[in-house]
């Protein structure tokens, strides 16, 4: 166990539940006389006991199946919404690869967007305006980078949201499994681009391609509904987790809420 | 490396924290940090009743400043859209309200009695009385119909990225403040060109424009807040705007009504706002502070009201948009 000193990510018992309103009415009453203990929501606990510690410099793949709370997971540790119960603690710039693009303002320029996207993780504007030339380089979109994002391409917006991700210092790198929709060049230079950044940066990481996860990660975290079923040294997660779902059927009550 | 056991009784059940607190790792300022407890933010620091007290009403001004650099891009990004988008640009948003300003000094020129029975100065006054009526009531408007679907609007930033979503009214009613400066602007213009000089109150203006500004965005806040979850809000205010303008003194003066219409008059935000500008601008006299106090007291409590309501149903906002 390392020093506590360490630690940048640490997660315990995260619990996170959406509030699912059969109707417009039931928020209207909620707020003007509703509580925690007679509400007028049904909860979907989307995550219901995930505890894991991330030290500096490591990094962390997480699987599961569709719906099994990886995403409420990495948006938890990236700020975007609250853990219902239990305690996060992140200690550093987080540069969220995620569902790349679909942050854009679609009727905005890509380089109008690379400022806003910029500003948004945290970096003050000449910052930014000093690395465009770089992000555009990574990018290598050329000429579209002064045109609106509605009309990029899939690929494209991948591409800018990962140059830009990739340019802001970020301690944490959180990657969803986005990379895929780039074409095998760009998903080298994502690839090789990762490699160098793990030398000092953590890395989460989340994508079904088990032989990614075992390239890029030295351990894992498999949920399934909502909790941890198996963590440990990624390739033993992944050989779980492997035989589990050749057992297990695709079955969709998972997603009901209680 | 990971560290987690299996066995914990479901989140549902209410139990005692047995999470250690924070073993507080060697401060590093710079360094972003974020630490959530059961959906509650830490904040290192005193805890105090009145330092939380203190810290929420610094809140809406620091959390301006943080995300200063961000509101800016938006800000010039809209602006540019605004502006740029059309072929004429800029004309258009100086055009209308003087096409505006024109038409209210030929119809009601020569008026020499203004609705409140003074005496105008100049043909232009008459003019400027409903003028000035219309940029308080017109900004107002504005915002009561976008806030509701603001969020909406911008439900691309919410979704996914670390966006500071209580920001978003800040720089809707920054975008609008341009078009109502426009106005501000035109009217001293007017004034200056047709009495050949301006009173000395209005250098008082930014008094005005300052909490007018505070109520705006405490509304916007509460507004859009409440447009996230039902639609309601926004036909609501499409409802209720258009019966308030007969409600506000634009057009005709509430110290023509009885005392006791008069006063309940008063329970409209916007009177209060009307009457300092008129007594600025065309009367230039100090306003009645009895007035100012009640205006200035409803716009601090909006402000802080709205931020409050926001912050509180934020969370839930990004989880419904």
């Amino acid at each position: 166990m390392s020093s506590e000193r360490d630690v940048v990510i640490r997660a315990q018992h995260l619990a996170k539940a959406y509030k699912l309103y059969d109707s417009p009415k039931d928020w209207v009453k909620q707020v003007l006389f509703g509580s925690q203990e007679k509400p007028y929501y049904k909860s979907f606990w989307a995550l219901k006991d995930v505890s894991f510690e991330v030290i500096r410099g490591k990094s962390l793949g997480i699987i599961g199946r569709n719906g099994c709370g990886k995403s409420t997971l990495l948006q938890i540790v990236c700020g975007m919404t609250r853990p219902t119960k239990g305690e996060i603690w992140v200690r550093g710039r987080v540069a969220p690869v995620l569902a790349l693009g679909a942050t854009f303002d679609l009727e905005a320029t890509g380089r109008e967007n690379v400022l806003i996207a910029g500003a948004v993780l945290g970096l003050k504007r000449a910052e930014i305006v000093g690395k465009f030339a770089s992000i555009a380089d990574f990018a290598g979109i050329g000429e579209f980078m002064e045109q609106p994002i509605k009309l990029y391409s899939i690929g494209m917006r991948m591409r800018l949201a990962f140059a830009i991700c990739a340019h802001i210092d970020a301690e944490i790198l959180i990657v969803d499994e986005a990379l895929a929709v780039g074409d095998l060049a760009f998903q080298k230079k994502c690839v090789d681009w990762i490699d160098r950044f793990r030398r000092n940066g953590t890395l989460l990481f989340v994508s079904h391609s088990t032989t990614e996860l075992a390239r890029l990660c030295e351990s894992a975290l498999w949920i399934d509904n909502g909790r941890v079923r198996e963590s440990g040294d990624v390739t033993d997660v992944i050989r779980a987790y492997r035989r589990a779902t050749r057992l297990e059927k695709d079955s969709m009550s998972r997603f009901s809420a209680t | 490396m990971t560290n987690l056991d299996l066995d914990r009784p479901d989140p549902d059940v209410p139990r005692e924290r047995d999470v250690p607190s924070p073993r507080t790792a060697p401060a590093v300022q710079d360094v972003p940090l974020l630490h959530i407890v059961d959906g509650k933010e830490i904040i290192p620091g005193n805890n105090s009743w009145s330092a939380r007290l203190g810290r929420f009403l610094a809140e809406p001004f620091t959390s301006a400043w943080r995300n200063r650099d961000l509101i800016a891009a938006i800000l010039r990004r809209e602006l540019r859209e605004r502006f740029s988008g059309s072929v004429a640009g800029w004309v258009w948003a100086i055009f209308a309200p003087l096409l505006m300003l024109v038409t209210y000094t030929l119809v009601f020129n020569g008026a020499v009695k203004l609705p409140n029975n003074a005496e105008a100065s100049s043909p232009i006054d008459y003019a400027l009385f409903v003028f000035g009526g219309l940029i308080a009531f017109n900004f107002f408007a504005e915002m009561a119909y976008r806030a509701p679907s603001l969020l909406h609007e911008y439900a691309h930033y919410l979704k996914q990225t670390m966006f500071p979503a209580h920001m978003l009214p800040v720089i809707s009613t920054l975008r609008a403040t341009t078009y109502a400066s426009i106005g501000l602007v035109l009217m001293l213009l007017c004034q200056l060109v047709f009495s050949g000089s301006l009173h000395w109150t209005v250098l008082l203006l930014p008094l005005w424009y300052i909490p007018f500004l505070a109520f705006l965005l405490g509304l916007t806040w509460l507004l859009s807040a409440m447009g996230a979850f039902t639609r309601d809000t926004a036909y609501l205010m499409m409802t209720l705007t258009p019966v308030l303008m007969f409600a506000t003194p634009v057009f005709f003066s509430h110290e023509q009504l009885g005392p006791d219409m008069m006063r309940l008059m008063y329970l409209n935000i916007l009177t209060g706002f009307i009457e300092i500008i008129r007594d600025l601008v065309v009367f230039g006299r100090v306003p009645n502070l009895l007035v100012v106090a009640w205006t200035l007291f409803l716009s601090v409590f909006m402000f802080w009201f709205g931020y409050w309501f926001f912050r509180r149903q934020q969370d839930s906002i990004t989880d419904v948009i």
